[in-house]
Parts: structure tokens; C-alpha cells; sequence
């Protein structure tokens, strides 16, 4: 029997293959620049994952807990300050390149410490958790026309819920699919004039797949595995690799979501948060790999809806808090460097006397890469995209310019 | 291509689930088929006997509390213990495994519970003689989305579905709101459960406390929750284009207060609560009420109940309602003047669904050319499932699965909006390559003794079977791609 693969290269319609994404006008909106956020849901520990180490407060507030470069198990130091977890190896690498960036100290504009209401407020883009039904990044799409959006979800995102033309993704059944059954659907569904074009791309999205055949095995959601309330398909690595697999095409799309769960760390957090750090930075790592020359035109935003407590609590976790760390990555970065302004965690610096203060509105990033590396008009920005946002400035001099210019 | 089929299996697949065999064949005038349905009501079916209710549900939750809060006090004093001696980093370890262990058999049996609740939904749904009605039982279900994606609601989106919305199903619309606006689900999913008037006896105490503190604390701080005030008026009854202001928003929010469960120390004090729904006199906000130009006196619980019922009965909500379902059993852009002919329907009748819904039958329009509708993925994984007559058995993980990754997951919409009913939001290459593979993983389930695809074929898709999908289906290599064919094949993703 004939594989998939080689029935399509032999058939009519793999000689006919459409591309998965049309052409796009670029004119419109500048340069062919690219852009992926990532969302931690949950609520990853700033402090654990940029440990403040050169904070006298630090190893004070978190004992046994705190992590820093002169440790048994180092952390990557950034500076005097500041290191990362030392699960991130690869964002290490980049860091060292100029291509990585954290921000300390961040939030959303919504302060109050529920999981739900934070992430609809980092999804909608406002400071209220119904203050809009539709997502920023979808409203973003909406305003660069010739732009399509691409979520790696099974249910459309907050985030990319809108008027503009998303398309979701996610990893495919197990269930392999008999080539000769393709056959004979092929010409059913091209005399379907509604179901026609769509069916035709999703043959050729499988003949020309993003992601590689054997990462699509273990675990990619399998039937028998379904439960209520398991949103477990793939993981970071898999689905940050698609998003490179379809960004890293020429035509292919320039704005994109993926999504993960599990950062919820209130008990037992040091091996929970090393577990999660190694799918992320695995996740950057694949990313870069799959979008290949098209990284030097991409910027990556990873946030989560809120930092966490700075005291250990009695179960060797923390609890949900506030200012937490978001990072940045991609060839077009200005990074190597920390942003954000650090406020402290010594007597009398945290806030409501438990958790890290905020001291960069999210926003303020969104809107600085959405200006410099898409090249989102500041009216659009303040109007559309982030209503309601104008006393948070955007972020200067995230992009590097040498880069971005070829 | 046909796709236009006749009034029969319209009934069959666009106001129903999907033939099940011989169910197409059965119908002899399909207006009549589907008011005898309505009349019927909705399927008890022996698959909900012994389910919880959602009290007992709220118990288990209570016990579950007690537990965790009991391990974590424990253990938080054997950190403390630890940590003046040598501070060890396992201790924190240590315990939060003790708690998952402990923890272990409510998961578990919550797990089961899950399973039985969605099992129970399909079986019914695969079985029913009632299709039409069954479907709108979903539909409302979806009107009123309660997504589990918000962990206190994940075990009370079911029970909502059998106890607020099945019983009223072919009722009054002013009943089923308020079953809907009481039960436990939706006080949760939408926060009510903990809003409280600032100036009600409880609100006036916790301000007091935080005025001493000088700070809000997570979660305890006491206020007006106007999440469900909203989204009863924006999603479940006027329309977010009535009129209304953040004013009116946040005095419905107000006469809300109060509109509680049975939290776990209810359960703990030995005051076994009779009901799931508690009304807090001591959390409502006193005062009259005034909403969308109506002045609402004080009356406790009654203030709440008067604004819904008045809510209910609003021409915007006729007009809200009857889009919806204009737009779900017809087409996605419906006629306007079936819109309307529904909604007055409505009004006239007191909110009674059931008019609502022979005219819609009994109109033309319902049954026009132009009318079909794309099966959204639980439609089609149903429509298969009825088609071949695959019993769901008590391990429904496929179904769920497969609805999973088709992007329809059992009560997670993710948004209390619910999932979208147009075909633009389900038609896109990923989605058509999905239901390719879910039509192969389906066909493996087809009882081995039925040998007979195409006659099958027939049997359900009747006139829409065209003789290119019948040649397809003819020559399939086996009787398993037979029915991976039928399921696969354009004419089966459509309600038409």
C-alpha cells in the first residue's frame, strides 16, 4: 500500500498542490516581519524563573527555594542582578546573541489574582475581564489587511476570537487516513462548491505538514486518551515547532498563538516549574529551528496572567500574586539585556506586603513590538488594539534595527 | 452534488440528530413528525437514572475542601516545624504529595462521575426518538454555556443541562431562565455565588474589616460581582444591542446579590442545605432597583425573580431568541420575516418555546431551498453515531476525545458566548481534514454484523444520497471504508 506521502506526489492533486496560506500583500503593512505570543496560563513565578539573586532580599524570602549562578545547580547569569532558571539553557544561548530578553516585574492591567479574570485581561487587552469579547491579536490581524492570523489550538482563543480571519491548528488524530479514501472524497467534495477550496488546502497542509512525522506520535492527543478537561495535545516543543513549521514558510502566516497550561505551581513548585521551563525552552528551541532564515524577522512574546507570592508557602509552593516575568526572543530582537524596572522585594517594597509589585503594564510591550516590528500605527494601536491604554506607553527600542532592515 | 434533500430528511437531519436507521423512511409528514415530538417533551431516558444531583455534587465538594484545607493545615505546621530545625527543602515536598495521595480518591471518583454524566447525554442522544427535542435541549445548553475550563463549575455543567434545561425544554423560556439563573453552574461560572451588596449587612462588615486592614485580600474581599448581571442581559435575554447602560448592568448586578449556594462550612455546620440555590439575604443589597426604565421595589429574592421574569418577556429578547434559533434550525443568515413571525410568537404567548417552535415549523421559510446548516463537530461525531447505531456504552473517552480534537469539547466553550452556530466557524481546512480522521476512527467502532453499508447509505441519507457518493461507497475496498466513506463524504456534513 501506498504511504500517504506517496500517494499524494503521485496523484493529480499533489502536482496541483495549493499552498496553505495565499499570498499576501506586505505593502500594506511593511516589511514581512513576523510575530508569535505565547501564553503560560496558569501563572509562572517570576522569581523562580529570573531569580533576582543579586536582591538582598532574595535568598532571604525564598531559603531553600531561591536559585542564583554559584549554586550546585547554577543559574545562567544575565548580571549583577539577574539569571534565569537554570532549565534555560537555550534561551541562555540566545541571551548571550542578543536574541533573548526578559521583563521583570510585569502585569496585566488587572490586578485582582484570579486565574480567569487575568487571562481574559491579557487576552482581551484591556483592564477589565469582560471589557471586550473579542481578542487584541485578533483585532491587531484586523487592522493590517492581507494578514492572517493562525491559532495552534483545537477551540479558538480568547486572544484570537474577532473579526479578523483566524485559522486554528492543532496535531492531527492518530487515526491514519486510508489514501485510497482520499481518493475517492476528492472528487465528492470538489463538486461541494462551499467545501471545495477548504478541502482541497487541508490535503495540502497534510502533504506538506509542519511538523516533522515522528513528533506527531507520542501523546498528540490520542482518542483513547481523550478525558473531560484534558486539554494535553501536544505540549510546547510540539505546538511552538508547528507555529515555526507554518511562520517559516515565505507566504506563510505572520501573526500566531500557541498556548500551554500547567503553571499553577502552588505546591511542590521547584520540580514542577524545572519540568515546565525545559518545555519551554525545548518550545524556543524548536521554534527556532523550524522557522529557520525567518527567525531574523520574528519577535516572540511569552507572558503569563500573573507572577506569584514572594514568600514560599506551606506546601513548598507559591500562591497567585502579581508582577511577574515575561520573556522576549527572535532574531529581530534587541535583547541580551533585562528589562523592566525592578522594585524590589525587601521590607516594605512588595506589594500588599505579599507579592512582587508591577511596574510594566503588559500593554506596554504588546504595543512596542506591535509599533516597531509590525509596524502598527499608533492611532490603530490606541483606537482598536488596546483601547483604553494610553497611560501605558509603548516599550521603546525593542527592535534591532540592523536586523530588521534586510 | 445534491445537497438539497426534501422536507423529510430535513426533519430528520437539520431539526434532528441524524437519521438512525429506518428513521428517514418513518416519516411521513415531516411538520407533523416534529410537533408530535414537541408534544412528547423530552426524553427521560432510563441512561440519567442514579446521576447526582447537583446538591450532591456541592456535598462532594464540601468533603473535598475539608480534606484539602485539613492536609494543608497539617502540613503547613510541619514545614514551620521543619524550617526552625534545618529548614528542608522536602518538607514542602513531602506534604504535597501527602495531599495528592489523600486526594487521589475524590479525583478519581470525580473523574467516574464525569464519564457517567457524558455517556448518559450521548447514549440518549444516539437513541432518542426524540431527536428534535433533544437537539434543542443542546441548544439551549449552548445558550446558556457554562464552560468547565473554570474549575468550580466543571462537575455542575451537566446536571444544569438535566435539571434547568431538560425539564423546560418545551416550556416557558421565563421558567428555564430562571432554573438557569439559580443553579449552581451558573451562580458559579459567572461569579454570582460570591457577589455581595456593598451596603447588605455582610458587605458593610467586610468593608469595616478591610478599612482596618488598610488592603483587599484575594478571593475574601466581599463586593458587586456584575459578571452574571451582564452577561444575563448581553447573551441570555435582551442582546448586547437592547439599549441598556453599565447603569442598568450594575442595578440588575445589585438585585443579583445574594444569589448563592451552599458553601462548604454550610455542609460542615450539620445544616444539611435542603436546595443548591441559597438565597444570602445577608449579602443583597437593599433598596429598589431601577432596570431599563422599570422601578423594581425592594423584596429580597422576589426584586431578582421580577427583573428576569421582565426580562423575559422583552421584545428584544423575542427577537434575540428567535434569530438564534432561526439561525440554528435554518440557515445562518435566516429570513427576517421568519425572525419576526417567531418573536411575536413569543410575545404572545408568554415566552411558551413551544409556539415558538411550530412556527417555526409551520413556516415556509423553515422549509425553503436556501435552508441547510454545516454539522458542527458534535453534530457530525452524533449524526455518525446515530447512523450506525454505536453504542456509547459507559466509556464514553472516544466520543470525548474525538469532540476534543475536533475542537467542540463537551461543555468547554471556553466563553460563556458558547460555541458559534454559523458554518464559517467550523468550515477550514484543519477542521475537514479532522472529521476525515474521525471518520476512520468512527468506522472501526460499527458493530461487526452490519455488513451492509450501502443500504445503509440509503437508509440515512435517502435523496441526498447522490450517485457519486453512492459509487464511492459501493466500491470501497471494505465494509469498515464503506462506512468511513458514508461519514466522510460531503453530503453527510450537512443538515439539509
Amino acid at each position: 500500500m501506498l504511504t500517504r506521502r506517496q500517494f499524494l506526489a503521485n496523484s493529480a492533486m499533489g502536482a496541483a498542490t495549493l499552498l496553505i496560506w495565499p499570498k499576501l500583500t506586505f505593502a500594506a503593512t511593511g516589511s514581512d516581519t513576523r510575530f508569535l505570543f505565547v501564553l503560560l496560563r496558569g501563572g509562572l513565578d517570576g522569581l523562580e524563573s529570573v531569580p533576582p539573586y543579586g536582591d538582598p532580599g532574595y535568598q532571604q524570602i525564598r531559603g531553600a527555594l531561591a536559585l542564583s549562578p554559584s549554586a550546585q545547580k547554577p543559574a545562567h547569569k544575565l548580571d549583577n542582578v539577574f539569571a534565569l532558571h537554570p532549565s534555560f539553557d537555550y534561551a541562555a544561548q540566545l541571551y548571550a546573541q542578543g536574541q533573548f530578553m526578559p521583563v521583570v516585574a510585569a502585569a496585566p492591567p488587572y490586578w485582582g489574582r484570579s486565574h480567569f479574570q487575568a487571562q481574559n485581561c491579557v487576552e482581551n487587552g484591556t483592564a477589565k475581564p469582560d471589557g471586550a469579547q473579542t481578542g487584541w491579536l485578533n483585532r491587531c490581524i484586523a487592522c493590517m489587511p492581507g494578514v492572517d492570523g493562525l491559532a495552534l489550538a483545537a477551540v479558538m482563543p480568547l486572544t484570537m476570537r474577532g473579526p479578523a480571519k483566524v485559522e486554528t491548528w492543532s496535531p492531527p488524530l492518530p487515526t491514519e487516513v486510508n489514501p485510497i479514501l482520499l481518493q475517492r472524497l476528492q472528487p465528492l467534495y470538489a463538486a461541494d462548491a462551499r467545501l471545495a477550496a477548504p478541502f482541497a488546502r487541508a490535503i495540502a497542509q497534510q502533504n506538506d505538514s509542519p511538523v516533522p512525522e515522528n513528533a506527531l506520535k507520542p501523546g498528540a492527543g490520542t482518542m483513547a486518551m481523550g478525558k473531560p478537561g484534558n486539554k494535553k495535545q501536544g505540549g510546547l516543543p510540539l505546538m511552538m515547532g508547528a507555529a515555526g513549521g507554518f511562520m517559516g514558510k515565505s507566504d506563510g502566516p505572520r501573526v500566531a498563538f500557541v498556548e500551554d497550561d500547567g503553571w499553577d505551581t502552588h505546591a511542590n513548585e521547584a520540580a514542577i516549574v524545572t519540568r515546565k521551563i525545559v518545555e519551554l525552552d525545548a518550545g524556543l528551541k524548536a521554534f527556532h529551528q523550524a522557522i529557520g532564515p525567518i527567525w531574523n524577522r520574528t519577535i516572540v512574546i511569552v507572558a503569563t496572567e500573573f507572577g506569584r507570592t514572594a514568600h514560599i508557602n506551606g506546601t513548598g509552593g507559591t500562591d497567585h500574586g502579581t508582577g511577574g516575568s515575561m520573556f522576549l526572543a527572535g532574531g529581530a530582537l534587541r535583547g541580551g539585556r533585562v528589562a523592566g524596572n525592578w522594585p524590589g522585594i525587601g521590607a516594605g517594597e512588595l506589594y500588599q506586603d505579599r507579592d512582587v509589585h508591577a511596574t510594566t503594564d503588559f500593554r506596554s510591550v504588546f504595543k512596542g513590538v506591535l509599533a516597531a516590528h509590525l509596524g502598527m500605527p499608533e492611532s490603530l494601536l490606541e483606537s482598536k488594539v488596546f483601547p483604553g491604554s494610553a497611560a501605558a506607553e509603548p516599550m521603546e527600542g525593542l527592535v534591532a534595527a540592523s536586523r530588521v532592515a534586510a | 452534488m445534491n445537497t438539497a434533500g426534501n422536507a423529510a430528511t430535513a426533519a430528520v437531519n437539520r431539526f434532528g440528530l441524524g437519521a438512525k436507521p429506518g428513521e428517514l423512511a418513518s416519516v411521513r409528514d415531516p411538520r407533523e413528525w416534529l410537533l408530535a415530538q414537541v408534544s412528547r417533551g423530552p426524553d427521560g431516558g432510563p441512561f440519567f437514572a442514579g446521576l447526582p444531583s447537583s446538591l450532591d455534587y456541592l456535598r462532594e465538594e464540601a468533603q473535598l475542601a475539608m480534606t484539602r484545607r485539613e492536609i494543608k493545615q497539617g502540613g503547613r505546621r510541619a514545614f514551620l516545624f521543619g524550617a526552625m530545625q534545618a529548614a528542608p527543602p522536602d518538607d514542602g515536598d513531602a506534604n504535597a504529595e501527602a495531599l495528592k495521595r489523600a486526594l487521589q480518591p475524590y479525583r478519581e471518583e470525580e473523574r467516574q462521575q464525569l464519564l457517567a454524566e457524558a455517556a448518559a447525554r450521548y447514549r440518549v442522544a444516539v437513541t432518542t426518538d426524540t431527536p428534535f427535542v433533544e437537539r434543542l435541549v443542546h441548544f439551549w445548553s449552548n445558550h446558556f454555556a457554562v464552560s468547565v475550563d473554570k474549575h468550580p463549575a466543571r462537575l455542575l455543567a451537566a446536571p444544569m443541562e438535566r435539571e434547568a434545561i431538560r425539564p423546560h425544554v418545551t416550556g416557558r423560556f421565563a421558567d428555564m431562565l430562571l432554573a438557569v439563573e439559580t443553579h449552581p453552574a451558573m451562580l458559579l461560572y459567572l461569579d454570582n455565588a460570591r457577589s455581595v451588596g456593598p451596603n447588605s449587612p455582610l458587605g458593610r462588615r467586610i468593608q469595616a474589616r478591610l478599612a482596618r486592614k488598610g488592603d483587599a485580600d484575594e478571593g475574601k474581599a466581599g463586593g458587586l460581582n456584575e459578571n452574571l448581571g451582564r452577561e444575563v442581559m448581553e447573551l441570555h435575554t435582551v442582546g448586547v444591542n437592547a439599549g441598556y447602560t453599565q447603569a442598568d448592568v450594575t442595578e440588575f448586578s445589585r438585585a443579583l446579590t445574594g444569589w448563592s449556594i451552599p458553601f462548604p462550612r454550610d455542609f460542615a455546620n450539620g445544616n444539611v442545605p435542603a436546595s443548591a440555590f441559597v438565597f444570602r439575604v445577608n449579602a443583597h443589597e437593599p433598596g429598589s432597583r431601577r432596570v431599563m426604565g422599570r422601578t423594581f421595589s425592594e423584596g429580597g429574592f422576589e426584586q431578582g425573580r421580577a427583573i428576569l421574569a421582565f426580562l423575559a418577556r422583552q421584545p428584544a429578547t423575542a427577537k434575540h431568541l428567535s434569530l438564534q434559533l432561526a439561525r440554528h434550525f435554518v440557515s445562518d443568515d435566516p429570513p427576517p420575516s421568519l425572525v419576526e413571525r417567531m418573536a411575536r410568537s413569543y410575545l404572545d404567548h408568554d415566552t411558551d418555546l413551544a409556539a415558538v417552535y411550530r412556527t417555526l415549523v409551520e413556516s415556509p421559510e423553515a422549509w425553503g431551498g436556501a435552508a441547510r446548516k454545516f454539522r458542527t463537530p458534535q453534530d457530525f461525531v452524533i449524526a455518525s453515531l446515530r447512523a450506525a447505531q454505536i453504542d456509547v456504552g459507559d466509556r464514553p473517552q472516544p466520543v470525548l476525545g474525538l469532540l476534543m480534537n475536533m475542537g467542540e469539547p463537551l461543555f468547554d466553550p471556553r466563553s460563556p458566548a458558547g460555541f458559534p452556530d454559523s458554518s464559517a466557524n467550523w468550515i477550514d481546512p484543519d477542521a475537514l481534514w479532522k472529521r476525515v480522521q474521525a471518520a476512520e476512527a468512527l468506522s472501526a467502532r460499527v458493530a461487526e454484523l452490519n455488513t451492509q453499508p450501502f443500504a445503509l447509505a440509503q437508509d440515512i441519507l435517502g435523496p441526498l444520497l447522490d450517485e457519486d457518493t453512492a459509487q464511492a461507497i459501493r466500491r470501497a475496498e471494505s465494509t469498515r471504508q464503506a462506512h468511513a466513506t458514508l461519514f466522510a463524504c460531503p453530503a453527510f456534513q450537512w443538515r439539509a
